[in-house]
């Protein structure tokens, strides 16, 4: 079988299973599947900005969270839910627009911390707002629906969150593909090199940093549908960093490694949330057993994987099979 | 004008503060390029560690530089990690000082529990003109004077001190020249720990510290550091101090709530600002 045929094949499988898993699930599984599948989305976001546009983002949690809000406040203002659901990423990709004019000048380090500057903006901003809740936050989503037809189950936001995923992997693998995609990997490498080969190296960053926005914006809409309620700390700095995280150990620059790193990361926190809720164990174990394992992971990929963990694998693959 | 000298001063105060997480960020990006992602952390560890020594009896003075020298020690650990393997890039190296800050998230609250903690710092308060201002503040300003004193003594004066601002103008020649860049790279993480942790023994008897402060610290100081561009600690502590003051007067005759847009918006400017003023060709050759 030609590599291609297999990455079809595992990509085949993977998808049924994905389809089939809600069915089997119970209702406390499924919430993991729900917030693994929006971490994916938003992971997706954060390997194209760093594995193609070499820039690091320390806020997408901010867009996150303007997704959220956005579904949120128009479904609690009475306005159609789906069309809070579309709007989230709109808005999401607007905003980032907004303030990636300027920022998106900076670069390396001064760029990772005007994102995490600006996600600690938002969250003080929305905790002093009254409109948006303050910091008690919005309570009291209405489910997801289009008239009189509501998805009231756990299992149909799982496959929501799932076609979520799945359009997300779409756009990405088609703007990767697509003639912008190869000035975005020119940029990563030289941006001088780039722009002197004509690729608009400032148009492009933007772009990609307003579809990463616009990814994290969605999955930020599902999660507010989904748990039906939201305030400031839902988005806290920390659960930015995750993303990178799950990029950085998934693998940068590719469309599957953020999806990887987002399982990876998922499970081996909920197995340690298990082993950490032990009888026995001291009521902080399992945050501290969490901050471990995330912190542990992610030095132990740069150091020794630095490409991450499915090029790597694919990499070994090859080898053993030549 | 009480309240007007109570706000200037504790601004003062607060801005020294920012000024020696800076003057860490400042030391080891010269030296190696890297932005150091767990500066706050070294200030977190040694508050902590103060109040924790205090707590097991230890007189004042002696627990606050053993817990100094045990950030100085964090701050070598955290530099073996980040840059002790050739050739990681910057970049890694500062998503790896993050990950490393996180970690110490874990070890923090097994050691030192998850409770915010402070402990009494220089009792008493000292009458100027018509305020009464605690006598801390002014320790936290005069040591911080000091310090920054002592780092230009020590950079413009002693052979360590030239040989670490070789390594940070240019690393290629400095290693032609036989010094050890790495080993110089560690030190200067070592250095950056120790000024850390000096700024968190001086600021938890004014502010609770707890194992999550470090975000806070970190942004602050790194807004301090980059009015010097990162490599010049002078204009860190100018930066230092105007981001103190102006944060004290926002929370004190607006509301506090503003406290953290203003500082972060302030640093969003400069950015920018800077920024605009570069030229990209030669950043990126850097």
């Amino acid at each position: 079988m030609t590599e291609h045929r297999i990455g079809v094949v595992l990509g085949g499988a993977v998808a049924v299973a994905a389809l089939l898993a809600p069915l089997v699930l119970s209702r406390s599984h499924l919430t993991i599947y729900v917030l693994l599948g929006t971490a994916a989305m938003v992971t997706v976001g954060v390997s194209l900005l760093m594995g193609y546009a070499g820039q690091v983002s320390l806020g997408q949690g901010a867009f996150y969270a303007v997704g959220g809000y956005t579904a949120g406040l128009m479904a609690v203002h009475d306005l159609p839910p789906a069309l809070g659901l579309v709007c989230a990423p709109l808005v999401a990709a607007l905003i980032a627009t907004l303030i990636g004019i300027p920022i998106m000048r900076l670069r390396g380090h001064y760029l990772a911390f005007a994102t995490l500057a600006f996600q600690l903006i938002l969250l003080s901003v929305i905790g002093q707002l009254e409109v948006l809740g303050g910091d008690i936050g919005l309570q009291g989503i209405p489910r997801l629906g289009i008239g009189p037809a509501q998805l009231s189950q756990p299992r149909s936001y799982a496959w929501l969150t799932l076609a979520g995923v799945a359009l997300v992997l779409l756009v990405a693998r088609n703007v990767i593909t697509s003639r912008a995609g190869r000035g975005l990997r020119a940029l990563a490498t030289s941006e001088v090199a780039a722009e002197s080969s004509g690729v608009p190296v400032a148009r492009y960053k933007l772009a990609v940093f307003a579809l990463a926005a616009a990814f994290a914006g969605l999955a930020g809409g599902i999660y507010a549908f989904f748990i039906g309620y939201i305030a400031p700390g839902s988005f806290p700095v920390l659960l930015s960093i995750q993303f990178v995280v799950m990029a950085v150990v998934g693998g940068l620059g590719t469309i599957w490694g953020p999806v990887v790193g987002a399982v990876v990361i998922t499970i081996l926190v909920q197995v340690l949330n298990a082993l950490g809720t032990q009888p026995g164990m001291p009521p902080y174990a399992s945050s501290v057993l969490s901050y471990a394992v995330y912190a542990l992971l992610l030095v132990a990929v740069l150091l020794f994987l630095p490409r991450g963990l499915l090029p790597t694998g694919v990499e070994w693959i090859r080898r053993a099979r030549s | 004008m009480s309240a007007f000298l109570t706000y200037l001063i504790t601004g003062l105060a607060l801005g020294c503060s920012f000024a020696l997480v800076a003057s860490g960020f400042v030391t080891i990006h010269r030296v190696t390029g890297v932005v150091n992602f767990a500066q706050g952390t070294f200030a977190v560890v040694a508050g902590l560690a103060a109040g924790a020594l205090l707590g097991r009896g230890l007189p004042h003075g002696v627990a606050e530089v053993a817990a100094i020298a045990l950030a100085g020690l964090v701050g070598l650990a955290v530099g073996v990690v980040a840059i002790g393997k050739r050739g990681t890039p910057p970049l890694a190296s500062l998503v790896i000082t993050l990950g490393l800050g996180i970690l110490a998230y874990a070890i923090e609250i097994i050691v030192f529990g998850d409770q915010p903690l402070s402990f009494p710092g220089l009792p008493g308060a000292v009458q100027v003109g018509p305020a009464r201002i605690q006598s801390q503040y002014f320790l936290v300003i005069a040591v911080t004077l000091v310090t920054f004193a002592a780092l230009g003594l020590f950079f413009g004066r002693t052979y360590l001190g030239k040989a670490l601002t070789a390594c940070a103008a240019n690393p290629y020649a400095a290693r032609l020249a036989g010094l050890n860049v790495t080993r110089m790279g560690l030190l200067a993480f070592a250095l950056g720990g120790l000024l850390g942790g000096l700024a968190g023994v001086l600021i938890t008897p004014l502010q609770p510290i707890a194992f999550d402060s470090d975000v806070a610290l970190a942004v602050n100081g790194f807004a301090a550091a980059i009015v010097g561009g990162l490599n010049r600690p002078g204009l860190a502590l100018v930066g230092g101090l105007v981001l103190g003051v102006a944060e004290a007067f926002v929370a004190g005759y607006l509301s506090g709530s503003y406290q953290t847009e203003v500082a972060l918006g302030l640093m969003l400017a400069i950015m920018i600002w800077q920024a605009g003023r570069r030229l990209g060709v030669a950043e990126e050759a850097a």
